[in-house]
């Protein structure tokens, strides 16, 4: 079967999400990924040009809220969410390295 | 810098001054402990749904018609997505293809002369938390301490065209935005809390060249004075790179204020790529022309407008003008008292002058309490001299001027009919000084003043005792 997407794009795209997949998987989502993409091209040939374009499914307006304050959760309980805290913070490890 | 061009455009980020976060109702205020205003949609926790802020809107509705923009009727939120640990949901709703506001521009002086930068757009979005690094710098840290208080917090993002085109403008252009901005009342615009942020482009090209070099983003600059010197920093760097022959890397570099210079820094991982996509939680924005227009009613004047008012209608010299443009406490000041009748040129002089250092230590004075002394002066009941004392006791007691000159006696003696019997005195006790000045020793005339106003305690006026003495010495 034509594959419509390769497997190094099934892995970055996997990387970017920050999703570990085994070999299998790899392989079992550039088949799935080659269905839908193969149901796309379907619909690509339906001739669209006097449909005007969506965003979002249903068709509605904003709501604003008005500016006023409400309540936050305790702070032990957003700290609960976290592997490790320090003095109410949570901590992470290195972002950046250095390079010249 | 003559054989290139250097090329600058600037993003800026301002935290807009809601009470209550963008999408959540998480108090919005700076320095609270942290991670204590924080709650299930600005965290991310799923099942969540975020609700617009009306005031954010109204708030960047006004800076994009502060800044001259075309207010988009019609505008929507995109779901950028990236990890970074101060972005709790794994992504940012922004606004990326319909921003609120576009093709705007700001206008403001560089040595004398009125310069215009583009706006390209502004748009909402939110803010992400607080990152605290363990070492001098984010690239020297071992780890980092995240505070989510500020995460979720309105934002407005405003980004100039590449029209900029040295360290300086750079740097004027976003002291005038700052003040913009604080004008409108949108952002309390303090670098160093972080609610104003300004990220830098720069590149250069071969002189008149219309091919754009390749641009490097500056990150973390926080003062303006950071931004021009990295600004100057990197044209001296790019220029070194081009003169040897070698290409300008793309890529993002971070101020490190310490050393002075500006380094490297690559995330780990891939090139950004943010699969942004229509934020399927939030439907479009679609803005009352009404409303948009009360918006506009409600922007006061600015900067720019009132820097060419107090010069035209007040007739103050720039740089008088932009003081009181700069200080808008000042400013108000000013034109209370200008309007009430006072002369401008003297008002504008004690304010910048005494006033200036003692307000900036105990807060403002009432315009009616100035008015008093600038009254008292006046009528002459006190000297130029003097008013420094009063001025002084203005900042430290409530009684109004002419309270303090009465309790303290410093009453200027200005009347000839009470002066006059005291100059006779301290004639008729040195008539041999006074046989010598009628003999053409002149300078003697500073002698007999300063014996009347030991005399009266220095309470006399002293042009009233210098006509008094021409009168009996001359005559």
């Amino acid at each position: 079967m034509l594959r419509l997407i390769d497997r190094q794009e099934v892995i970055r795209m996997a990387r970017l999400a920050r999703l570990e997949l085994s070999e299998a998987e790899v392989e079992q989502y550039q088949a799935d990924l080659t269905n839908f993409l193969t149901s796309g091209k379907k619909l690509q040939k339906v001739d669209v040009s006097a449909v005007e374009g969506t965003s979002h499914a249903v068709s509605i307006t904003h709501e604003l809220r008005k500016d006023e304050v409400g309540s936050s959760l305790p702070r032990e309980e957003v700290l609960s969410a976290g592997p490790e805290t320090v003095d109410g913070f949570f901590k992470v490890p290195r972002i950046v390295e250095e390079q010249e | 810098m003559t054989r290139y061009d250097t090329v600058i455009g600037l993003e800026i980020h301002v935290a807009l001054l809601t009470q209550s976060k963008f999408l959540c109702s998480c108090r919005a205020s700076f320095g609270a402990p942290p991670n204590s205003q924080c709650c299930p949609v600005c965290l991310g926790l799923p099942g969540t749904l975020p609700l617009i802020n009306e005031k954010a809107v109204e708030y960047a509705t006004k800076a994009g018609l502060a800044l001259k923009c075309n207010i988009n009727h019609y505008s929507r939120f995109d779901r950028k997505n990236y990890f970074y640990p101060d972005l709790p949901k794994a992504f940012q709703i922004t606004q990326d293809a319909f921003p609120l506001c576009n093709d705007g521009y700001l206008e403001y002086y560089v040595d004398d002369q009125l310069v215009r930068t583009a706006i390209t757009r502004i748009h909402l979005e939110e803010e992400a938390g607080k990152l605290i690094h363990s070492g001098e710098s984010i690239v020297a840290s071992e780890y980092s301490l995240v505070d989510y208080n500020r995460a979720g917090i309105p934002l407005i993002e405003i980004v100039t065209a590449p029209d900029i085109h040295q360290p300086k403008q750079a740097r004027l252009f976003l002291e005038q935005l700052r003040l913009l901005m604080s004008y409108i009342g949108v952002s309390d615009t303090k670098m160093e809390e972080g609610s104003l942020r300004c990220d830098a482009n720069i590149s250069l090209k071969p002189s008149g060249s219309p091919v754009l070099g390749t641009k490097v983003e500056i990150k973390n600059l926080n003062s303006f004075r950071a931004l021009e010197k990295a600004l100057e920093y990197e044209e001296i760097r790019q220029s070194q790179v081009l003169d040897s022959g070698a290409k300008v890397r793309q890529e993002s570099r971070t101020w490190d204020d310490r050393a002075g210079k500006t380094v490297s820094m690559r995330s780990k991982g891939d090139a950004p790529d943010y699969r942004i996509f229509p934020e399927p939680d939030l439907p479009p924005l679609n803005l009352d022309p009404v409303w948009v227009e009360l918006i506009a009613a409600s922007i006061p004047e600015l900067p720019l407008e009132r820097l060419n008012r107090l010069e035209g209608e007040y007739g103050l010299s720039r740089y008088e003008a932009t003081f009181l443009v700069n200080y808008p406490d000042f400013g108000e000041l000013f034109l209370e008292l200008a309007d009430s009748g006072l002369d401008c040129k003297t008002v504008v002089n004690f304010l910048m002058g005494d006033y200036a250092r003692l307000a900036r230590e105990k807060g403002h004075l009432d315009s009616e309490r100035i008015a008093g002394l600038f009254q008292i002066l006046d009528e002459r009941l006190i000297s130029q001299t003097q008013a420094k004392e009063v001025l002084d006791a203005l900042f430290s007691s409530p009684q109004t001027a002419r309270e303090i000159v009465k309790d303290k006696g410093m009453e200027v003696v200005g009347d000839p009919e009470r002066l006059r019997p005291i100059v006779h005195q301290v004639l008729e006790a040195n008539p041999q000084l006074v046989e010598r000045f009628k003999l053409g020793e002149t300078k003697l005339h500073g002698f007999f003043v300063g014996q009347v106003m030991r005399a009266t305690q220095g309470k006399a006026d002293p042009e009233a005792v210098n006509a008094l003495l021409q009168e009996e010495l001359v005559n």
